[in-house]
């Protein structure tokens, strides 16, 4: 399987990845077959400004959502998985694809009507990996789980990147699952994949959870530490975890990612209630999803956001380092 | 920079050199308002030359009036104070006044280009530090992202090669006294900021004495409240603790050894920091009253018109400013 990954910037503020991937002709069909596919992202609006948005589009052109149309599979076989990346290690802007906004673009959270920025909480700087998404997964809201005795967070589901390469934001990249940690924020089941770029360097000798702990040594330790404390500058509470904070393996996680793929299954052919989740999407068959809009339709999804403009600056108050104790 | 400079003739400089067009300019403005006094006002203004991340790149200092100096014998150690004239003449007590350092800063907090004060170099101005032919940058040592406060120098120190320090019994490094700005701010290269001294640590980097004063920025919103060593272990826990872990470690993935200190490698206090930054001083005093050789020179002792011209000189043989190089993946 080729592996390549390339990004470069055009003239029309697109940059284009590609990724080969397995693309399966039917969300219930098992038989599947190899095709090359690229994935392009298009700006809109100005980054750190209300106005941003990040579209992505596939091969053809036409435009497509990040939560519903891209494959979680990149080898359902070997269990690698697509992610996509929605914040670059190091950097602070809280982007998210979102799930409410038609076509589910990436775009900076917003609270209290101001941009969302993360803390730096001592020692970290800002997120500690690639932090990111798997497409076509979903933490059903109605759905207690029964490991954290809470619901989802209507969310696909997350995972942090630890290879040693930043990605950019909008980057889709094809991960193997080391293990996941049972976070409960805010009250909600909000599970955190930990995982690695199939073309990192490492990525031969990293295949369970234990193989992060012994060559990566306090790399775990810090990301329950990062997601305990990174909302308490913000006046929220440490989170919480479940199974005494430790992480469960490979196999744990991959049944937990494949549980949220059958929720998000049944959330796009309108089985579950959407609530305000917009479903929209232009690759899933219309016999499986009455979500499913023509390519016109989406393009004037996008064509109704802001053009593309010059980057803001990030507020000085971004750069605060928080100094305090665990609790 | 080549010994042909002294060649030139005053007549040669006048005419050459039109616009500024091709350097970078930033105008740096510091001052800070005392309750009896006025600091002096510091305006330096950086030019960029070159291409960033790449061998020719330099940074040139001057004064507001356009006069190029020297970041390593040109800017005051001290920030020079003058007393308010509204102010009815009550002279305060010596305790009352805050001493404030001038420090330039080489190295914003978080990132990786090994940028300093090119003591070598005529004029003295910044560039990114060169090893075995490549740019250096130095290593994100876990949980670290560079470096881990604005990094820079205290101008008018140096710290002797030839002087055996009496805890270490190591020799200095040949460089300004480093020092390490805890403050919020994230700085820029060729920034002047004027920071309150707190404390020091004694490091031995290679066998060579090196110490690191711990300062912060006198403008950050908590520097009232930070008056010694002890108030930094208290409002900033961990951070004391991850500079001595930085500095011991950041050499090891290039293969070198971890680096040892002075004094157990606890840090020292203010009064202790002051002294050593005093006898630094003192040296630097000494090289540059005995030395003839051109790359110590500055402007005081050879303020001279045609001296300033050739200097302008100097800076013209730099490239022309141009964009950044891409950094390579290796070097993140």
């Amino acid at each position: 399987m080729r592996s390549a990954l390339s990004a470069y910037p055009d003239l029309f503020s697109v940059t284009r990845f590609s990724a080969e991937i397995l693309h399966p002709d039917s969300i219930h069909q098992k038989t599947v077959f190899h095709q090359i596919m690229s994935f392009t992202v298009e700006d809109r609006g100005s980054p750190n400004s209300l106005s941003y948005r990040l579209f992505f589009k596939n091969a053809e052109g036409k435009y497509i959502s990040p939560f519903h149309d891209i494959p979680i599979y990149a080898d359902e076989s070997q269990n690698i998985f697509h992610m996509v990346v929605e914040v670059p290690r190091w950097t602070n802007a809280k982007m998210e694809i979102a799930t409410k906004d038609l076509l589910n673009p990436i775009k900076q959270d917003v609270k209290k009507g101001k941009l969302r920025y993360v803390a730096n909480v001592f020692p970290h700087k800002g997120y500690i990996w690639n932090y990111g998404a798997i497409p076509q997964t979903w933490e059903d809201p109605a759905h207690k789980d029964r490991d954290t005795d809470c619901c989802g967070d209507n969310d696909p589901i997350d995972v942090c990147e630890i290879g040693s390469k930043v990605c950019s934001r909008g980057e889709v990249i094809k991960v193997k699952v080391l293990g996941i940690l049972a976070m409960i924020d805010e009250g909600e089941t909000d599970w955190k994949v930990i995982a690695i770029n199939v073309d990192d360097p490492e990525a031969n000798t990293l295949n369970n959870i234990t193989d992060v702990q012994r060559l990566k040594p306090g790399y775990l330790e810090a990301t329950v530490d990062w997601f305990r404390r990174y909302k308490v500058p913000d006046g929220k509470p440490e989170n919480r975890f479940a199974f005494n904070e430790e992480f469960k393996d490979k196999d744990f996680a991959i049944e937990v990612i494949k549980s949220t793929h059958t929720f998000w299954k049944a959330l796009i052919s309108q089985q579950t209630n959407a609530g305000e989740l917009k479903c929209k999407n232009t690759c899933v068959s219309a016999n499986d999803s009455p979500y499913c809009c023509s390519t016109d339709e989406a393009k004037a999804v996008v064509g109704d956001t802001c053009p593309c403009g010059k980057e803001e600056p990030i507020p000085c108050s971004v750069d605060k380092w928080f100094y305090y104790e665990r609790k | 920079m080549r010994p042909l400079l002294l060649r030139y003739s005053l007549s040669c400089c006048v005419t050459s050199f039109g616009s500024f067009s091709a350097s970078r300019n930033k105008l740096v403005t510091q001052s800070v308002a005392h309750l009896y006094y006025l600091r002096k006002t510091m305006h330096y203004q950086t030019e960029e030359r070159g291409h960033p991340n790449s061998p020719d790149y330099r940074i040139y200092f001057k004064t507001s009036e356009g006069k190029y100096i020297s970041p390593f014998h040109d800017i005051p150690l001290i920030v020079e104070t003058e007393q308010d004239n509204d102010v009815p003449a009550k002279k305060p007590k010596k305790n009352e006044v805050e001493v404030l350092f001038n420090m330039v800063v080489e190295v914003p907090r978080w990132s990786n280009a090994k940028m300093e004060i090119a003591t070598k170099e005529l004029l003295n101005p910044i560039k990114q530090d060169v090893k075995k032919g490549k740019l250096r940058y130095v290593a994100n040592i876990f949980p670290h992202k560079g470096y881990i406060w604005n990094y820079g120098a205290l101008p008018q120190t140096w710290e002797d090669p030839n002087h055996t320090d009496k805890e270490t019994t190591c020799c200095g490094d040949n460089d300004p006294i480093d020092v390490c700005d805890i403050g919020t701010q994230v700085c820029f290269p060729g920034q002047v900021i004027q920071v309150k001294v707190l404390g020091i640590l004694a490091m031995i980097d290679e066998g060579e004495m090196d110490w690191k004063v711990i300062a912060i920025n006198a403008k950050d919103p908590d520097a009232k409240n930070l008056n010694n060593i002890e108030d930094v272990f208290k409002s900033r826990p961990g951070h004391l603790e991850a500079t001595v872990d930085w500095f011991r470690k950041y050499k090891v993935p290039d293969g070198k050894p971890e680096n040892q200190f002075g004094f157990n490698g606890q840090f020292k206090d203010k009064a202790f920091a002051v002294e050593i930054i005093k006898s630094t001083h003192e040296h630097w005093r000494a090289l540059v009253q005995k030395q003839i050789n051109i790359s110590v020179c500055n402007i005081q002792i050879y303020n001279c018109r045609s001296f300033s011209c050739m200097l302008y000189l100097v800076t013209l043989q730099a490239p022309a400013f141009g964009s950044a190089h891409p950094v390579s993946p290796d070097s993140k």
